[in-house]
């Protein structure tokens, strides 16, 4: 039993994106980028909720929000909300059985086959998108 | 309500707020971002019953996404009965807080009582 409680590292376990590759950055990043958006998606609903309050109360709340800091909060908001679609889309994919390869025997080194450089290679490019889509948003943004 | 189903549930509402989310983007850049900003721009938008209605949907559809994957990762983190159960009504209820929030706004400004 004490042997079980040592190997819990509880939050500290969940947070840490080392020591299985890419593919835990992966998730590391699509549970990170997940909690971001839904903190987005609440400030954004209290945000937009000050047009009940009327104009004034409207016009204040933009002056709170665009400036420079709150466009760089959009900016990295685009840049979460691209790579969670793009890498949610692998894993949906992936449960579905498509780009994971065939089951096989397992030999040394013990290489599993659903960790192959199709997977690899979409974490690649959601991170990538998700670059570019920050770097657009900047330039529509900060080029207002 | 069984974890195979919760996750189609999980896939359908990513799926749908993907398509419905670009179409909320694309209404911000039809001009200059800071003039689709503006609060008669905006108001305009909450009258259109169309797109209200998509706003409603769109607040539906992530709230569900959201806060079911906040759940997901609670559950990863600790298990237990009591546990499992307050984080399955708890998200359960932040989901209905956050739509009830969310719909009040659009009604609200819908109908002009703003």
């Amino acid at each position: 039993m004490a042997e079980r409680l040592s190997n819990r590292e509880g939050i500290r376990g969940m947070a840490n994106p080392t020591r299985y590759g890419i593919e835990r950055v992966a998730y590391w990043l699509q549970r990170l980028t997940g909690l971001g958006l839904l903190a987005y998606l609440i400030g954004h609903i209290y945000e937009t909720s000050s047009i009940v309050n009327g104009k004034v109360a409207w016009e204040k709340m933009l002056e709170l929000t665009q400036t420079p800091q709150g466009h760089i909060i959009l900016t990295i908001v685009i840049g979460m909300c691209v790579y969670h679609t793009a890498n949610g889309i692998r894993v949906m994919l992936g449960h579905g059985g498509i780009g994971v390869g065939k089951p096989g025997e397992p030999e040394y080194p013990y290489k599993a086959a659903s960790l192959n450089y199709k997977q690899r290679l979409c974490i690649w490019v959601s991170i990538a998108l998700a670059a570019l889509a920050m770097m657009y948003g900047a330039a529509v943004l900060f080029g207002d | 309500m069984r974890e195979s189903i919760i996750m189609k549930i999980h896939y359908g509402t990513a799926l749908a707020a993907v398509a419905l989310v670009a179409v909320h983007i694309l209404f911000r850049m039809t001009q200059k971002f800071s003039d689709s900003l503006s609060y008669q721009n905006v108001i305009a938008n909450y009258h259109f019953l169309p797109y209200a209605l998509m706003l409603e949907v769109v607040l539906i559809l992530l709230s569900v996404h959201g806060f079911n994957g906040l759940r997901v990762i609670l559950l990863e983190l600790k298990q237990g009965v009591a546990y499992e159960r307050a984080i399955n009504y708890g998200s359960i209820a932040a989901t209905v807080a956050l739509v009830a929030y969310g719909s009040r706004t659009i009604l609200m400004a819908g109908m002009g009582m703003s």
